[in-house]
């Protein structure tokens, strides 16, 4: 897969370009979302 | 000569701009708790640039991408680490509760923290002690990577680039405080970032596309030394042979080590403590996840890929176009195949990038002295001279990490940070965890977890982790051999048996002595 045939490093790769993306999606889900416990 | 005076301008533009924000944060410094963690209030955009710039220096891009280039992509789990533990687990579960607790207890640094969770004055004064002993190696090693690149590229002498260097950053942490750190260092955030971008796209497009230029990578491996497919090497885009030397060093000690290593580093924990509320927390791991991608994400694939690159320009390795020296790749490769516009830029991006680690190194080992070391443990609280302390302690341990810079022996910067990340995985790590998240366990847990932690931790590096133990030659020295141990173990990094170690007695110790109040876990927990 994309050029690289060991699985160890394409998934490898596969994962951080899934981190990234999924912090993003993660910080616009919750970007309004207020704690409970917190007053302010 | 042009790109001299383009350099010129822009380093000097880069300067004003460094200046600006320090000023900035240091308008804003009225009290202490502004000095100390940034009254509270930083913007989560601020939080997540400083947060990885601060975590990223030199040594990640030079040291680890030259790294990359001479092991190839099985670094790319750290990669992967960095983002899913060193971003969303530390921010979406330390960072919350580490905020939360800080409030609570009126923390306002790292060790403070702890030692009011375990309500130890102890705790605290050796932590801080630990931070004011050891950090020093780890910056001295950001300072000594910082320098021979402004020797390399700006033609200054290293002792001058040294000074210079250390100069202006202490100027701005010890007027401005953390404000004026994490100003700079967002400053210095973006900068890293659309560095680090062009660079991506620049090297994919030259190489002709994504998959073009990993499969003429994963074509390369033939090209692997025989002494290095020996040591477990199978390639650029293989990892190497399981339980090899390479295969070691890769996962126990940069993989694990550093990927772990980030939770309990204290000169980041603090910035927890520096938003207002956790949304802002949930805010920062937006920007926090792709800033790390596309610092140590990219600098390793380019890393790999310049082999690539120097296989079809000059028909040889990453390896031997650097002599020998894998620090030299990234620099080799950037300056023969990007146009000199961009080196200059990228030049202010490693400039960045060591300046963003250093000042919050600088901050930190100050407030270690000044506030938990003179102010909780030696003054038992009274506020005495603290922010005179502080900017003391923030003085001498420059002057300790200026003088380790120019005795430190050549190739330390990688192993310095290594050293530090380990020691502070096995110290503060296992005591952490179990403040914010485990109420059971107790202040005398903690001081056993944190004692054996470092000095097991020690320990190991003294006398059988091979690297620094032969290098050390203390082992040597009292028992006639190199390390105690022989083969794998020697192989092993600290992190893996000092950590658990820790952990271990963390875990009995608490549950064999009598657990804190109720009064005082509510408190800290906010119930």
């Amino acid at each position: 897969m994309f050029g690289i045939d060991d699985p160890q490093i394409w998934m490898a790769y596969l994962l951080c370009i899934g981190g990234a993306l999924g912090c993003i999606i993660y910080g616009l889900i919750h970007w309004n979302e207020k704690d409970p416990e917190e007053e302010n | 000569m042009a790109s001299t005076m383009v350099l010129g301008i822009a380093v000097l533009i880069y300067l004003m701009l460094t200046c600006y924000c320090g000023w900035m944060g240091y308008k804003h410094t009225k009290s202490t708790d502004d000095f100390m963690v940034g009254g509270r209030k930083v913007n989560p955009f601020v939080l997540a640039l400083s947060y990885g710039a601060a975590f990223i220096s030199t040594s990640a891009i030079i040291g680890f991408g030259g790294y990359a280039g001479a092991f190839g992509m099985g670094i790319l789990w750290l990669v992967f680490l960095n983002i899913f533990v060193g971003i969303f687990i530390a921010f979406v579960l330390f960072g919350s509760r580490t905020r939360r607790m800080g409030v609570n207890l009126k923390a306002v640094t790292f060790p403070e923290l702890i030692g009011k969770r375990f309500q130890s004055r102890f705790i605290q004064g050796f932590s801080g002690l630990l931070i004011a002993i050891f950090m020093p190696i780890y910056t001295s090693g950001v300072l000594i990577g910082g320098a021979r690149f402004m020797e390399t590229a700006l033609g200054i002498d290293y002792n001058t680039s040294v000074l210079m260097l250390t100069i202006i950053t202490a100027a701005y942490v010890i007027t401005g405080g953390l404000l004026a750190v994490m100003y700079t260092d967002a400053m210095q955030g973006v900068l890293m970032f659309v560095g680090m971008a062009i660079l991506m796209v620049l090297t994919y497009s030259k190489l002709g596309g994504i998959v073009e230029a990993h499969q003429a990578l994963t074509n390369l491996a033939y090209l692997v030394p025989e002494t290095m497919t020996q040591q477990g090497h199978n390639g650029w885009t293989s990892m190497p042979t399981f339980g090899s030397p390479i295969w070691w060093t890769l996962v126990s000690t940069i993989i694990l080590g550093v990927g772990i290593g980030t939770l309990a580093q204290p000169q980041l924990a603090v910035r927890f403590m520096t938003v207002k509320n956790t949304t802002s927390l949930k805010r920062a791991v937006l920007s926090g996840g792709p800033f790390i991608f596309m610092m140590v994400g990219v600098a390793y694939v380019v890393g790999a890929l310049s082999n690539v690159y120097f296989f079809n320009t000059k028909g040889m390795l990453a390896f031997d176009v650097a002599g020998g020296n894998i620090d030299k790749i990234m620099p080799e490769y950037i300056n023969s195949s990007m146009p000199d516009l961009f080196v200059v830029f990228f030049m202010l991006t490693l400039l960045a990038a060591a300046m963003s680690t250093l000042s919050s190194q600088f901050h930190n080992m100050g407030t270690a002295i000044g506030h938990d070391l003179y102010r909780e443990y030696i003054m038992r609280g009274k506020i005495g001279h603290t922010i005179s302390i502080t900017k003391l302690g923030i003085a001498i341990t420059i002057v300790i990490s200026v003088i380790l810079a120019y005795i430190l022996p050549a190739g330390i910067i990688a192993r310095a940070t290594a050293i530090f990340f380990g020691l502070t995985a096995a110290a503060f790590l296992p005591m952490y965890v179990g403040a914010i998240f485990w109420k059971r366990m107790t202040k005398e847990g903690a001081i056993a977890s944190l004692l054996v932690g470092s000095f097991s931790s020690l320990f190991w590096l003294t006398f059988v982790h091979g690297k620094e133990a032969t290098a050390l030659g203390i082992s040597q020295a009292i028992f006639g051999q190199a390390t105690l141990l022989t083969g794998t173990w020697t192989l092993v990094d600290p992190i893996l048996v000092a950590t658990p170690l820790s952990m271990l007695v963390a875990i009995v110790v608490s549950l064999l002595t009598k657990p804190a109040s109720k009064e005082h876990i509510d408190k800290c927990f906010g119930k």
